[in-house]
């Protein structure tokens, strides 16, 4: 086959007819009317269905909770909400549950359902991601902060263009195969699904559309060729998996405070370095050895001398070839000459090959700890050499082994440094010969013993204070480390032949679907600029899919189905609106109002149709089953998250912590592959939000897990909700259940009303006389406790109604 | 469209109801709600209408009609995780033994999965005629040998990756990434169980721990979770099976029954409700499952000759301990399928308890050794587990499977003593009803590297297992983001070859 040339090929029409299927025409922009219950009501009377009336005001306050919080009410909230009697009272209910930040925490498992997020590779060797939290925690904001959608969507494809890097933890959020062969075939398939993930999720999330589907022929039902599907591919082809430190947006103000900041740490270590030399004279007046050498940080001083170079020469180390993390050398106004921004260039006596960790450019690159840091290519033995940009006077060196202290190994133990003005001779000015030798266990701090009280105390808090400015010097310098997408240069993409990686035919340029518009990049645009063109062109108001997508999603949150109940798919194989006329009202109102959620969602609350009483009835359900006319509110069953948040909520357990790295549920055994071990018994650590939970590829928690709760393999727009015995095991004779049934018995058992109080507490309404008959006399019978277990077991807390 | 397998399988439900709940069923009829409703169904890939299960959201396991008449009620597969080596056991080649100790023709370009090729290599244990037909099988699975007769082997399988977790996600649901149904799943979905007080569907993993792809093996994917495999075996419990401690059995019955009662008054106010009703019924089956599973995994009233005959009895070393511990996995397998459990997934080998090799049959480095302990472990308890279901008569309606992720090359790894990954040309076999016996299909090359004739793929071998169940692979789907999946994906046509005359 031909190639053609880049821009020939890139403006070249694909064999896309215009589609007139309906979610590809643009968003209607005339309405006939502008409030939800007007369609609704339009339909059902079309229908013959006629709604129910409003449901009781403890419902709905539950409901509410329920549906945005994903906690119930406190019986004080409730009690709160009932006694407002202003017409405002539901208006403002709404408003205190948008402004919660319990919103975003609610919103985000969905939104992590939808994204296939956990923090585990996932596959045989099921990894840890210790930092992927980030992402989670950057959803929960954003919903909080209520991220106008467009922008959210534009982060999450390309925000490191755009000062949000945790955006793009989204590219990378699936799973990644890290079982690598020799074998080219494999190496290719393994690339081929790592860009399929992206592809699919990319195109059901914001898309509603099965690109993937196009990866080995055209689509079958939709207007997605296979040339669509690989120039997508060329989007994507530049992001790989791994952690990264994140860009950190350094102001001029930041590197003010650095600057001053600097300064007081010179002035400190100075003083310190003064009350060392005092512990090292003894009281006869004699000279005593330096501390040894520590991993952590070791400070030379000398007489102030004019120097162009530096030469650090490592004889012996405590194991293994030798590791510097930092080599700093400060002139007599105490900045670093050393440091490669500053113009100096570092060589060694050779490098450890194979880690991108260990590096000759980390010795002076200013950045600390063992992941930035040299190692010598002998074992016990190198030298680094820094040449300055400019003769300086300097008289103070600092070198580290690891200067966040975690690592201790490749110390060097034996060393001398020498300065030179012209490379050739050279001056000793520091060694090893005059410290104590290295004992293993180097106490920096072991001179502070020997100095008198007052000058002891001096010392730790200068030791404190100099502590404390270096990690915020580190802080303003460093970026976060976290699991977000890696980019590289992007090879050629060619269309695969039946998706064989060994098949290529045609190169195709970076490009978004033919159907909607072409992106008319060139066929070696810049990896960023293919990625920042696809987000502008999904975010943008004439994408027809986009805004229906995004509404249709947040009806489904409220009210169980979407107005299109195959969410991830608009194509011709998903089902038709039940509202079209609405979805498009919504969509069209959404973009106007900047993209806001809380604004859709408010609309939504709002509306009759959510306060509607969710009582049974057969007239109705002869017509609509499903009730998806909403002549009644749909019940539905709470998702396992749901279910384990509230009943910690009852009991009085929860822990309402926001953000950070989550709690484990599994003990982990970490060989080459890593087994997890679900823990038999939790405690106060694991009772945070569920969304907090350490989320592991394929394992399921052992009690909540069998709530149809996905395992972050797959992309889940709608859960199931299953019933199945092994759900009532889990939660009748947990572990976990027992905890919590004791814990809310001890919460409410010494009150004389502990019987109306729990069906306060767990259903937000009083106990009928009947129901409160029954718990006496079982209570009776049995204990306070055994009543509890049952409450925490009942539909009625599981379900919202 | 109007389904009338629905209406007789609601009356077939009806029937199997459960104490005191007849009503609460017939309430239940009138409203499917999430699992069936008034659903739009799609085409499929293969142009074909998919036959949706009817499930009843408060029975979700009450057994169901196959799309035709099954020749197989029930499956048992049974699973070596590390991948067996076909060259070892079943697949004879005169040929690699004429040339042992040569370099493979065109060996010196291939790289496998852990990189060059070492010289041609026989099977360090030798290949004897067994049984009536005489099939060639090794000494490393004499007993296995013995009951060649009652096999049907697929000798030309292929699979299309040369990874672990890649390979048993393959082989256990049809797809090599992790997150899509197990077969047991999509069996349960489509047909339900006949064993009413037991799981549909139980995977047992092996006593030192689970498979490369641990649960995903026999995870639901994105099937409602009422159809994953339960995982137990004879050494270790279903969790949460057990009253808690400290909690006397009146206190744990009269809880259980206030629950209820509980959840019944709420009930009045939503009649009809059949998720409601669902939780109701979930908790009866839950207590009867806390009598049914103990039961069955407790063999103790099992004969001393079935223990001895399973490898049960002894114990004393490694190879005579971990033969117990499978042998009584083997027995409980038999006895979940003697129940009437659908689909049973027995494994043979783990990750858990060292890699590479050393608990599983991954045999790269030293595969002499290592198999030599695997062999003996794996061959008396499942030939005693193939004979005792045949003399129960339970081989009439179940289908026995053997397999694993993939097969190994006829060639040592270059400068050690085992065999590398191969997916080109591997050996399964199947056993027991609806596949001829003794009978061999399908043929690797002159040495066991590729499949050269009645070549077969994962997608052919689970449409024939699915066609004997009754089912159609291109009807059974089920609709998820936007695509109509098939345990087959869009691939698969049924071996008729090789299956028995009815």
């Amino acid at each position: 086959m031909l190639a053609l040339s880049g821009n020939a090929l890139a403006k070249k029409k694909k064999d896309v007819e215009p589609s007139n299927h309906w979610s590809f025409q643009p968003v209607a922009a005339e309405h006939r009317h502008g409030r939800v219950d007007a369609f609704l009501n339009e339909a059902m009377a079309n229908k013959n269905l006629r709604p129910l009336g409003r449901a009781e005001r403890r419902t709905l306050i539950r409901r509410a909770y329920l549906v945005m919080l994903g906690l119930p009410p406190s019986p004080e909230e409730v009690a709160q909400f009932l006694n407002d009697d202003s017409p405002q009272a539901w208006d403002r209910l709404v408003d205190r549950i948008l402004a919660s930040p319990h919103y975003g925490e609610r919103m985000a498992r969905h939104w992590l359902d939808l994204t296939r997020f956990a923090e585990s590779n996932g596959f045989e060797t099921n990894r840890e991601r210790p930092s992927a939290w980030h992402f989670r925690d950057y959803v929960i904001e954003s919903f909080n902060d209520d991220k106008p959608y467009d922008q959210f969507v534009k982060e999450h494809l390309a925000g490191d263009a755009m000062g949000a890097d945790i955006g793009t933890g989204f590219l990378v959020a699936g799973p990644y195969d890290i079982v690598k062969s020799p074998d080219p075939n494999l190496t290719l398939m393994q690339r081929q699904d790592e860009l399929a993930d992206m592809i699919n999720t990319t195109g059901t999330a914001f898309l509603g559309m099965t690109i993937g589907c196009a990866r080995c022929h055209d689509h079958k039902f939709d207007p997605i060729t296979q040339r669509d599907y690989y120039s997508m591919q060329a989007i994507f082809a530049g992001v790989k998996f791994g952690e990264r430190e994140m860009k950190k947006e350094v102001t001029p103000n930041d590197t003010k405070k650095v600057a001053a900041l600097r300064e007081s740490l010179t002035v400190a270590e100075r003083e310190l370095e003064k009350l060392r030399s005092m512990a090292a004279t003894n009281e006869k007046g004699l000279s005593v050895l330096r501390p040894a050498v520590n991993a952590r940080l070791n400070t030379e001083t000398f007489e102030a001398t004019s120097a162009k170079f530096v030469r650090f020469t490592i004889n012996k180390t405590n194991g293994a070839e030798p590791c510097l993390d930092e080599l700093a050398v400060f002139n007599t106004r105490g900045g670093n000459v050393a440091l490669a921004k500053a113009g100096a260039i570092a060589t060694s006596s050779g490098n450890l090959p194979g880690y991108p960790i260990h590096q000759l450019a980390h010795l002076n690159d200013g950045k600390t700890g063992n992941q930035w840091s040299w190692i010598s290519n002998q074992v016990g033995r190198g030298w680094v050499e820094i040449e300055f940009a400019k003769a300086s006077l300097v008289e103070r060196i600092e070198w580290s082994r690891d200067q966040t202290g975690r690592i201790n190994d490749r110390l060097a133990i034996d060393y001398k440094i020498e300065l030179s003005i012209d490379g050739k001779s050279w001056s000793l000015v520091a060694s090893s010969n005059d410290r104590e030798p290295f004992g293993g266990k180097a106490d920096p701090n072991a001179f502070l013993a020997k100095l008198p009280a007052p000058e002891a105390k001096r010392a730790s808090d200068l030791i404190a204070e100099i502590d404390l400015n270096r990690s915020r010097i580190a802080a303003m310098q460093n970026g976060v480390k976290a699991w977000v997408a890696n980019f590289s240069k992007p090879g050629v993409t060619h269309r695969l032949h039946r998706g064989e990686p060994m098949a290529k035919r045609e190169e195709v340029p970076p490009d978004a679907l033919e159907v909607i518009g072409s992106l008319d990049l060139a066929m070696d645009a810049p990896e960023q600029t293919r990625r920042l063109a696809l987000a502008e062109w999904i975010a943008s108001e004439k994408n027809p899919l986009t805004a229906r997508v995004a509404v249709n999603r947040l009806w489904q949150f409220v009210f169980g189905t979407g107005i299109v109940d195959t969410p991830s798919d608009l194509g011709t194989n998903g089902t038709l609106p039940t509202h079209p006329e609405l979805l498009d009202w919504l969509a069209d109102d959404f973009v106007k109002h900047g993209w806001s959620m809380k604004h859709t969602l408010r609309l939504l609350l709002n509306s009759n149709a959510f306060q509607r009483s969710s009582q049974p009835n057969s007239a109705a359900a002869r017509i609509d089953a499903s009730s998806r006319f909403f002549w009644r509110f749909p019940p539905r069953r709470l998702e396992a998250e749901a279910i384990r948040d509230g009943m910690l909520s009852v009991a009085g357990t929860l822990d309402r912590r926001m953000g950070g790295q989550g709690f484990h549920l599994f003990d982990v055994d970490r060989e080459n592959v890593v087994h997890y071990h679900a823990k038999d018994e939790t405690g106060p650590a694991e009772w945070r939000r569920m969304i907090y939970l350490f989320k592991i590829r394929q394992e399921q928690d052992a009690v909540f897990g069998s709530f149809d709760c996905p395992d972050g393999n797959q992309v889940i727009p709608t859960r199931s909700r299953s019933t199945t015995p092994l759900q009532a095991l889990n939660l009748f004779n947990s572990r976990f259940t027992m905890q919590q049934a004791q814990k809310l018995a001890e919460r409410l058992g010494a009150h004389a009303d502990r019987v109306p109080q729990t069906y306060e507490l767990l259903y937000n309404r009083p106990a009928t006389s009947d129901e409160r008959r029954d718990a006496e006399k079982f209570i009776g019978d049995h204990n306070f406790l055994a009543f509890c277990r049952a409450m925490l077991n009942t539909s009625e807390f599981l379900f919202i109604f | 469209m109007i389904d009338t397998r629905h209406l007789l399988n609601r009356r077939n439900f009806l029937s199997h109801s459960v104490n005191g709940l007849g009503g609460v069923a017939l309430a239940s009829i009138l409203n499917q709600e999430g699992l069936l409703g008034a659903e739009k169904l799609r085409e499929s890939a293969a142009g074909k209408m998919p036959i949706r299960p009817s499930i009843d959201s408060t029975n979700p396991h009450a057994p169901r009609l196959p799309h035709t008449v099954p020749r197989a009620k029930q499956v048992l597969m049974i699973f070596c995780s590390g991948a067996i080596s076909q060259v070892d056991t079943w697949d004879y080649k005169p040929e690699l033994i004429k040339r042992h100790g040569q370099p493979m023709p065109g060996g010196d370009k291939l790289i496998t999965f852990q990189g060059e090729q070492g010289n041609l290599m026989k099977s360090p244990w030798e290949f004897k005629p067994r049984g009536q037909s005489g099939k060639m099988i090794t000494d490393l699975l004499p007993r296995l040998g013995d009951l060649a007769d009652e096999m049907c082997f697929l000798h030309g399988m292929t699979g299309k990756t040369n990874t672990h977790g890649p390979g048993e996600n393959f082989m256990c649901t049809g797809f090599t990434l992790d997150g899509f149904p197990s077969a047991g799943a999509w069996t349960t979905y489509a047909l339900g169980s006949e064993a009413e007080d037991l799981p549909a569907y139980v995977a047992i993993p092996d006593v030192r721990g689970t498979p490369q792809s641990s649960v995903n093996c026999w995870g639901p994917g994105f099937l409602p979770a009422a159809f994953q495999g339960t995982s137990f075996n004879a050494a270790k419990a279903v969790r949460n099976l057990a009253t808690p401690n400290g909690l006397t059995g009146t206190t744990d019955a009269a809880t259980r029954a206030f629950l209820q009662r509980q959840n019944y008054r709420h009930l009045q106010n939503h009649l009809g409700d059949s998720q409601l009703e669902a939780r109701i019924a979930s908790y009866e089956l839950a207590a009867r499952m806390q009598l049914s599973i103990p039961e069955v995994t407790e063999l103790s009233n099992e004969p001393d000759y079935i223990l001895k005959e399973y490898g049960a009895d002894e114990s004393g070393n490694k190879i005579l301990d971990l033969r117990a511990a499978y042998g009584r996995n083997c027995i409980l397998a038999r006895r979940l399928i003697e129940k009437g459990v659908r689909f049973v997934q027995l494994f043979n080998g783990a990750y858990q308890t060292g890699g590479e090799g050393v608990s599983n049959w991954d045999g790269h480095k030293k595969i002499k050794e290592q198999y030599d302990i695997h062999g003996p472990v794996l061959d008396q308890p499942t030939a005693a587990l193939l004979k005792d279901l045949k003399v129960r008569g339970l081989l009439d309606d179940t289908l026995v499977v053997f397999c694993s992720e993939f097969g190994r090359m006829p060639t040592f790894q270059k400068g050690a003593s085992g065999r590398d990954h191969n997916p080109d040309g591997f050996t399964a076999w199947l056993a027991g009803a609806g596949v001829k016996a003794p009978f061999s299909y399908g043929a690797t090359d002159e040495f066991s590297h590729k499949a050269v004739e009645g070549v077969t793929t994962v997608y052919d071998f689970y449409a024939t297992i699915l066609h004997i169940l009754g089912l159609d692979h291109e009807r059974l789907s089920f609709y998820h983001n936007g695509i109509e999946r098939r345990l087959t994906d869009v691939h698969g046509a049924v071996i008729k070859e090789i299956l028995a005359s009815s």
